[in-house]
Protein backbone atom coordinates (compact mmCIF):
# COMPACT_ATOMS: atom_id res chain seq x y z
CA UNK A 1 0.00 0.00 0.00
CA UNK A 2 1.11 3.16 -0.91
CA UNK A 3 2.03 5.87 1.59
CA UNK A 4 -0.97 8.91 1.37
CA UNK A 5 1.36 11.62 1.43
CA UNK A 6 3.06 9.93 -1.46
CA UNK A 7 -0.49 10.02 -3.64
CA UNK A 8 -0.85 13.29 -2.75
CA UNK A 9 2.46 14.32 -3.94
CA UNK A 10 1.24 14.46 -8.10
CA UNK A 11 -1.86 16.29 -7.50
CA UNK A 12 -0.26 19.26 -5.21
CA UNK A 13 2.96 19.28 -8.11
CA UNK A 14 1.05 18.29 -11.09
CA UNK A 15 1.98 17.16 -14.44
CA UNK A 16 -1.05 18.07 -16.52
CA UNK A 17 0.10 15.88 -19.37
CA UNK A 18 -3.63 14.31 -20.13
CA UNK A 19 -4.17 12.36 -23.53
CA UNK A 20 -0.27 13.31 -24.66
CA UNK A 21 -0.59 10.03 -26.04
CA UNK A 22 -3.29 7.55 -26.30
CA UNK A 23 -2.37 5.07 -24.77
CA UNK A 24 -4.29 1.04 -24.78
CA UNK A 25 -7.66 1.05 -23.66
CA UNK A 26 -8.80 -1.32 -21.37
CA UNK A 27 -12.32 -3.90 -21.46
CA UNK A 28 -13.25 -5.85 -17.93
CA UNK A 29 -14.59 -8.78 -19.21
CA UNK A 30 -16.12 -11.41 -16.63
CA UNK A 31 -17.54 -14.45 -16.17
CA UNK A 32 -19.11 -16.83 -13.88
CA UNK A 33 -18.58 -20.93 -13.63
CA UNK A 34 -19.65 -23.24 -11.29
CA UNK A 35 -16.04 -24.45 -9.83
CA UNK A 36 -12.69 -23.28 -9.89
CA UNK A 37 -11.08 -24.87 -11.86
CA UNK A 38 -14.14 -24.95 -15.24
CA UNK A 39 -13.18 -23.29 -18.23
CA UNK A 40 -15.50 -19.68 -18.10
CA UNK A 41 -18.00 -20.44 -21.07
CA UNK A 42 -18.56 -16.83 -21.95
CA UNK A 43 -16.92 -13.58 -21.41
CA UNK A 44 -19.34 -10.80 -20.60
CA UNK A 45 -17.98 -7.07 -21.06
CA UNK A 46 -18.53 -5.06 -17.65
CA UNK A 47 -20.97 -2.09 -18.22
CA UNK A 48 -21.00 -1.87 -21.95
CA UNK A 49 -21.82 1.48 -23.48
CA UNK A 50 -25.76 2.32 -24.96
CA UNK A 51 -25.86 3.00 -28.32
CA UNK A 52 -27.06 6.07 -27.78
CA UNK A 53 -27.34 8.98 -25.14
CA UNK A 54 -29.50 11.58 -25.26
CA UNK A 55 -28.25 15.43 -24.76
CA UNK A 56 -30.95 15.75 -21.50
CA UNK A 57 -29.13 12.70 -20.46
CA UNK A 58 -25.69 14.16 -20.67
CA UNK A 59 -26.77 17.01 -19.26
CA UNK A 60 -28.39 15.68 -16.09
CA UNK A 61 -25.02 13.46 -15.42
CA UNK A 62 -23.38 16.96 -14.84
CA UNK A 63 -25.06 16.67 -11.41
CA UNK A 64 -25.16 12.84 -11.03
CA UNK A 65 -22.52 10.53 -12.35
CA UNK A 66 -22.29 7.69 -10.18
CA UNK A 67 -22.13 5.14 -12.00
CA UNK A 68 -19.94 6.38 -15.12
CA UNK A 69 -17.72 7.58 -12.10
CA UNK A 70 -17.32 4.05 -11.10
CA UNK A 71 -16.51 2.60 -14.36
CA UNK A 72 -13.73 5.00 -14.98
CA UNK A 73 -11.98 3.60 -11.23
CA UNK A 74 -12.50 0.58 -12.42
CA UNK A 75 -10.49 1.41 -15.81
CA UNK A 76 -7.94 2.98 -13.69
CA UNK A 77 -8.08 0.03 -11.77
CA UNK A 78 -7.56 -1.87 -14.88
CA UNK A 79 -4.62 0.08 -16.25
CA UNK A 80 -2.83 -0.15 -12.72
CA UNK A 81 -3.32 -4.05 -12.56
CA UNK A 82 -1.23 -4.25 -16.01
CA UNK A 83 1.08 -0.79 -14.71
CA UNK A 84 1.63 -2.18 -11.40
CA UNK A 85 -0.22 -5.00 -10.40
CA UNK A 86 -1.21 -5.13 -6.49
CA UNK A 87 -3.89 -7.10 -4.83
CA UNK A 88 -5.44 -3.88 -3.79
CA UNK A 89 -6.34 -2.92 -7.53
CA UNK A 90 -7.78 -6.37 -8.18
CA UNK A 91 -9.99 -6.96 -5.20
CA UNK A 92 -11.50 -3.09 -6.12
CA UNK A 93 -12.30 -4.76 -9.66
CA UNK A 94 -13.82 -7.91 -8.10
CA UNK A 95 -15.89 -5.87 -5.85
CA UNK A 96 -17.24 -3.41 -8.17
CA UNK A 97 -18.51 -6.99 -10.27
CA UNK A 98 -19.94 -8.36 -7.53
CA UNK A 99 -22.36 -5.68 -6.61
CA UNK A 100 -23.58 -5.54 -10.39
CA UNK A 101 -24.78 -8.92 -10.40
CA UNK A 102 -27.91 -10.06 -10.02
CA UNK A 103 -28.44 -11.34 -6.35
CA UNK A 104 -29.65 -14.40 -7.24
CA UNK A 105 -26.22 -15.27 -9.95
CA UNK A 106 -23.93 -17.44 -7.43
CA UNK A 107 -20.62 -19.29 -8.13
CA UNK A 108 -17.33 -18.74 -9.04
CA UNK A 109 -16.19 -15.55 -10.68
CA UNK A 110 -13.62 -13.98 -13.01
CA UNK A 111 -12.37 -11.61 -14.85
CA UNK A 112 -10.07 -10.60 -17.69
CA UNK A 113 -8.54 -7.32 -18.95
CA UNK A 114 -8.76 -6.93 -22.97
CA UNK A 115 -6.85 -4.00 -24.19
CA UNK A 116 -7.62 -2.59 -27.43
CA UNK A 117 -5.37 -0.47 -29.43
CA UNK A 118 -4.56 0.89 -32.92
CA UNK A 119 -1.70 -1.32 -34.65
CA UNK A 120 -1.50 1.00 -37.84
CA UNK A 121 -5.11 1.03 -39.96
CA UNK A 122 -6.73 -1.35 -37.33
CA UNK A 123 -7.70 -2.16 -33.93
CA UNK A 124 -6.07 -5.15 -32.23
CA UNK A 125 -7.62 -6.59 -28.86
CA UNK A 126 -4.94 -8.44 -26.69
CA UNK A 127 -6.28 -9.81 -23.05
CA UNK A 128 -3.15 -8.81 -20.88
CA UNK A 129 -4.26 -9.80 -17.26
CA UNK A 130 -7.12 -12.91 -16.22
CA UNK A 131 -7.77 -13.06 -12.40
CA UNK A 132 -8.34 -16.34 -10.84
CA UNK A 133 -11.67 -17.41 -9.51
CA UNK A 134 -13.06 -15.93 -6.54
CA UNK A 135 -16.17 -17.45 -4.81
CA UNK A 136 -18.77 -14.79 -5.32
CA UNK A 137 -20.70 -15.15 -2.27
CA UNK A 138 -17.29 -14.04 -0.32
CA UNK A 139 -17.08 -10.25 -2.27
CA UNK A 140 -20.64 -9.58 -1.09
CA UNK B 1 -10.77 44.14 -8.27
CA UNK B 2 -11.48 40.62 -6.50
CA UNK B 3 -9.99 40.91 -3.29
CA UNK B 4 -7.85 37.88 -1.35
CA UNK B 5 -10.29 37.40 1.39
CA UNK B 6 -13.28 37.66 -1.21
CA UNK B 7 -11.56 35.36 -3.78
CA UNK B 8 -10.65 32.58 -1.54
CA UNK B 9 -14.55 32.82 -0.10
CA UNK B 10 -15.43 32.24 -3.60
CA UNK B 11 -12.94 29.46 -4.23
CA UNK B 12 -14.09 27.82 -0.78
CA UNK B 13 -17.76 27.61 -1.77
CA UNK B 14 -17.35 26.64 -5.13
CA UNK B 15 -15.28 23.93 -3.99
CA UNK B 16 -17.30 22.84 -1.39
CA UNK B 17 -20.44 22.67 -3.57
CA UNK B 18 -18.37 20.74 -6.00
CA UNK B 19 -16.94 17.93 -3.30
CA UNK B 20 -20.50 17.76 -1.99
CA UNK B 21 -21.73 16.57 -5.50
CA UNK B 22 -18.79 14.38 -5.40
CA UNK B 23 -19.64 12.93 -1.88
CA UNK B 24 -23.28 12.09 -2.65
CA UNK B 25 -22.77 9.74 -5.54
CA UNK B 26 -20.00 8.07 -3.46
CA UNK B 27 -22.94 7.82 -0.93
CA UNK B 28 -24.04 4.67 -3.73
CA UNK B 29 -20.65 3.07 -3.07
CA UNK B 30 -19.43 0.23 -1.00
CA UNK B 31 -19.93 0.27 2.99
CA UNK B 32 -16.39 1.86 3.76
CA UNK B 33 -16.70 4.63 1.07
CA UNK B 34 -19.99 5.95 2.54
CA UNK B 35 -18.27 6.34 5.90
CA UNK B 36 -15.50 8.31 4.37
CA UNK B 37 -17.77 10.55 2.02
CA UNK B 38 -20.22 10.78 5.21
CA UNK B 39 -17.77 12.73 6.71
CA UNK B 40 -16.88 15.23 3.77
CA UNK B 41 -20.48 15.99 3.35
CA UNK B 42 -20.60 17.18 6.83
CA UNK B 43 -17.30 19.08 6.20
CA UNK B 44 -18.66 20.48 3.16
CA UNK B 45 -21.58 21.60 4.90
CA UNK B 46 -19.61 23.56 7.40
CA UNK B 47 -17.63 24.95 5.31
CA UNK B 48 -20.47 26.05 2.81
CA UNK B 49 -22.20 27.82 6.79
CA UNK B 50 -18.85 29.16 7.11
CA UNK B 51 -18.46 27.88 10.67
CA UNK B 52 -15.38 27.55 12.80
CA UNK B 53 -13.34 28.90 9.58
CA UNK B 54 -10.25 27.44 8.61
CA UNK B 55 -11.19 24.08 10.59
CA UNK B 56 -13.59 22.40 8.52
CA UNK B 57 -11.64 22.66 5.83
CA UNK B 58 -8.39 21.86 6.79
CA UNK B 59 -10.48 18.82 8.07
CA UNK B 60 -11.43 17.62 4.79
CA UNK B 61 -8.07 18.15 3.51
CA UNK B 62 -6.83 15.64 6.21
CA UNK B 63 -9.64 13.34 5.10
CA UNK B 64 -8.60 13.48 1.98
CA UNK B 65 -5.32 11.58 2.68
CA UNK B 66 -7.85 8.88 4.25
CA UNK B 67 -9.41 8.88 0.84
CA UNK B 68 -6.39 8.53 -1.28
CA UNK B 69 -5.79 5.51 1.06
CA UNK B 70 -8.30 4.03 0.45
CA UNK B 71 -8.68 4.28 -3.40
CA UNK B 72 -4.81 3.71 -3.61
CA UNK B 73 -4.76 6.94 -5.80
CA UNK B 74 -7.52 9.26 -6.96
CA UNK B 75 -10.98 7.72 -7.44
CA UNK B 76 -11.44 9.89 -11.24
CA UNK B 77 -7.71 10.43 -11.76
CA UNK B 78 -7.21 14.00 -13.19
CA UNK B 79 -10.07 16.19 -11.92
CA UNK B 80 -9.89 14.46 -8.52
CA UNK B 81 -6.10 15.75 -8.38
CA UNK B 82 -7.57 18.97 -9.36
CA UNK B 83 -9.99 19.06 -6.30
CA UNK B 84 -7.04 18.33 -4.03
CA UNK B 85 -4.79 20.90 -5.43
CA UNK B 86 -7.35 23.42 -4.87
CA UNK B 87 -8.53 21.75 -1.54
CA UNK B 88 -4.39 21.99 -0.55
CA UNK B 89 -3.38 25.31 -1.77
CA UNK B 90 -6.95 26.67 -0.10
CA UNK B 91 -6.04 25.46 3.06
CA UNK B 92 -2.63 26.11 3.17
CA UNK B 93 -3.56 29.68 2.16
CA UNK B 94 -5.96 29.90 5.19
CA UNK B 95 -3.47 28.61 8.34
CA UNK B 96 -0.77 30.64 7.11
CA UNK B 97 -0.01 33.29 9.73
CA UNK B 98 0.93 36.47 7.10
CA UNK B 99 -0.63 37.75 4.28
CA UNK B 100 2.14 37.58 2.00
CA UNK B 101 2.13 33.33 2.75
CA UNK B 102 -1.36 33.55 2.30
CA UNK B 103 -1.12 35.02 -1.23
CA UNK B 104 1.66 32.60 -1.95
CA UNK B 105 -0.27 29.46 -1.55
CA UNK B 106 -3.49 31.57 -3.42
CA UNK B 107 -1.25 32.46 -6.21
CA UNK B 108 -0.10 28.65 -6.24
CA UNK B 109 -3.37 27.48 -7.44
CA UNK B 110 -3.80 30.34 -10.19
CA UNK B 111 -0.71 29.81 -11.47
CA UNK B 112 -1.01 26.17 -11.93
CA UNK B 113 -4.56 26.52 -13.31
CA UNK B 114 -2.82 28.66 -15.84
CA UNK B 115 -0.24 25.84 -16.84
CA UNK B 116 -2.78 23.41 -16.67
CA UNK B 117 -3.88 24.48 -19.95
CA UNK B 118 -0.84 25.45 -21.28
CA UNK B 119 1.24 22.03 -20.80
CA UNK B 120 -1.65 20.25 -21.64
CA UNK B 121 -1.29 21.48 -25.08
CA UNK B 122 2.85 21.62 -25.04
CA UNK B 123 2.91 18.14 -24.81
CA UNK B 124 0.26 17.66 -27.61
CA UNK B 125 1.77 19.62 -30.00
CA UNK B 126 4.90 17.70 -29.74
CA UNK B 127 2.76 14.65 -30.63
CA UNK B 128 2.56 13.57 -34.68
CA UNK B 129 -0.73 12.29 -33.74
CA UNK B 130 -2.26 15.37 -32.31
CA UNK B 131 -0.80 17.19 -34.77
CA UNK B 132 -2.43 14.95 -37.81
CA UNK B 133 -5.74 14.72 -35.59
CA UNK B 134 -5.24 11.36 -34.97
CA UNK B 135 -4.94 10.97 -31.55
CA UNK B 136 -8.58 13.05 -31.07
CA UNK B 137 -9.58 10.02 -33.57
CA UNK B 138 -8.41 7.26 -31.14
CA UNK B 139 -10.59 9.00 -28.36
CA UNK B 140 -13.23 8.50 -30.28
CA UNK B 141 -12.46 5.40 -31.72
CA UNK B 142 -11.38 2.84 -28.79
CA UNK B 143 -11.11 4.93 -25.79
CA UNK B 144 -12.84 4.33 -22.47
CA UNK B 145 -14.32 7.46 -22.71
CA UNK B 146 -17.05 8.45 -25.21
CA UNK B 147 -20.93 7.99 -23.39
CA UNK B 148 -22.14 6.09 -26.28
CA UNK B 149 -21.27 3.22 -29.20
CA UNK B 150 -22.91 6.13 -31.10
CA UNK B 151 -20.14 8.75 -30.47
CA UNK B 152 -17.57 6.50 -31.67
CA UNK B 153 -18.93 7.45 -35.31
CA UNK B 154 -16.73 10.96 -34.66
CA UNK B 155 -13.93 8.68 -35.46
CA UNK B 156 -15.08 8.58 -39.08
CA UNK B 157 -14.81 12.56 -39.64
CA UNK B 158 -11.03 13.05 -39.77
CA UNK B 159 -11.43 16.82 -41.41
CA UNK B 160 -13.50 17.44 -38.06
CA UNK B 161 -11.25 16.08 -35.64
CA UNK B 162 -8.25 17.90 -37.50
CA UNK B 163 -9.97 21.00 -36.84
CA UNK B 164 -10.70 19.96 -33.55
CA UNK B 165 -7.77 19.13 -32.40
CA UNK B 166 -5.84 22.29 -33.82
CA UNK B 167 -8.44 24.54 -31.66
CA UNK B 168 -7.64 22.78 -28.50
CA UNK B 169 -3.56 22.85 -29.01
CA UNK B 170 -3.95 26.92 -30.11
CA UNK B 171 -6.27 27.37 -27.33
CA UNK B 172 -4.36 25.63 -24.23
CA UNK B 173 -1.01 27.34 -25.65
CA UNK B 174 -2.63 30.65 -26.01
CA UNK B 175 -4.42 30.77 -22.75
CA UNK B 176 -1.27 32.43 -20.65
CA UNK B 177 -1.72 35.46 -23.01
CA UNK B 178 -5.17 35.92 -21.83
CA UNK B 179 -3.68 36.65 -18.42
CA UNK B 180 -2.06 40.25 -20.12
CA UNK B 181 -5.62 42.08 -20.26
CA UNK B 182 -8.65 41.11 -17.88
CA UNK B 183 -11.46 40.64 -20.56
CA UNK B 184 -9.09 38.47 -22.28
CA UNK B 185 -9.10 36.13 -19.15
CA UNK B 186 -12.48 36.41 -19.08
CA UNK B 187 -13.27 35.13 -21.84
CA UNK B 188 -10.85 32.85 -21.92
CA UNK B 189 -11.97 30.99 -19.03
CA UNK B 190 -15.76 31.30 -20.84
CA UNK B 191 -13.93 29.33 -23.43
CA UNK B 192 -12.19 26.72 -21.21
CA UNK B 193 -15.31 26.03 -19.13
CA UNK B 194 -17.15 25.36 -22.74
CA UNK B 195 -14.15 23.15 -23.44
CA UNK B 196 -14.82 20.76 -19.85
CA UNK B 197 -18.53 21.07 -19.90
CA UNK B 198 -18.07 19.32 -23.69
CA UNK B 199 -15.78 16.85 -22.16
CA UNK B 200 -18.50 16.03 -19.36
CA UNK B 201 -20.95 15.73 -22.26
CA UNK B 202 -19.41 13.59 -24.66
CA UNK B 203 -16.55 11.30 -22.07
CA UNK B 204 -19.03 12.07 -18.78
CA UNK B 205 -16.39 13.47 -17.15
CA UNK B 206 -18.44 15.82 -14.87
CA UNK B 207 -15.69 16.20 -12.25
CA UNK B 208 -13.71 17.92 -14.29
CA UNK B 209 -15.92 20.93 -14.96
CA UNK B 210 -16.77 21.42 -11.70
CA UNK B 211 -13.26 21.00 -10.15
CA UNK B 212 -11.65 23.32 -12.94
CA UNK B 213 -14.18 26.02 -12.36
CA UNK B 214 -12.92 25.83 -8.93
CA UNK B 215 -10.12 27.12 -9.71
CA UNK B 216 -11.13 30.27 -11.51
CA UNK B 217 -11.59 32.52 -9.00
CA UNK B 218 -7.62 31.73 -8.17
CA UNK B 219 -5.99 33.24 -11.57
CA UNK B 220 -8.94 35.75 -11.85
CA UNK B 221 -7.29 37.37 -8.00
CA UNK B 222 -3.70 36.36 -9.45
CA UNK B 223 -3.76 38.60 -12.28
CA UNK B 224 -5.39 41.10 -10.50
CA UNK B 225 -2.53 41.03 -7.97
CA UNK B 226 0.27 41.14 -10.51
CA UNK B 227 -0.89 43.44 -13.35
CA UNK B 228 -2.66 45.65 -10.77
CA UNK B 229 -5.96 45.47 -12.19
Amino acid sequence: MNNPLRLLAPALIPSWNFFDVIAPSPRVEYALSETATAAPAAWTEFRPRPARVSILTMLTRLFWNPRWNQSLFVTACAERLVDQPTAHSEDEIFRRLAVDLPDDAAGWLAFRLAFVSRQGETIEREVLFQAAPRRLETLR
Amino acid sequence: MITLTGAARLTELMLALALLQQSLEHLRGLRDERILFGARIALCLLVLAGVARPWPLVGMAGLSLLILQRFQGPYNGGSDRMGLLVLWSLALAELMPSRPLQELFFGYLGAQLMLSYFVSGAVKIVNPDWRSGRALSDVFRFSAYPVSEGLRAWAQRPRVLLVMSWAVMAFELAFPLTLLWRPALIAGLVVAATFHLANACLFGLNRFFWTWLCAYPAILWLQGRVLGH
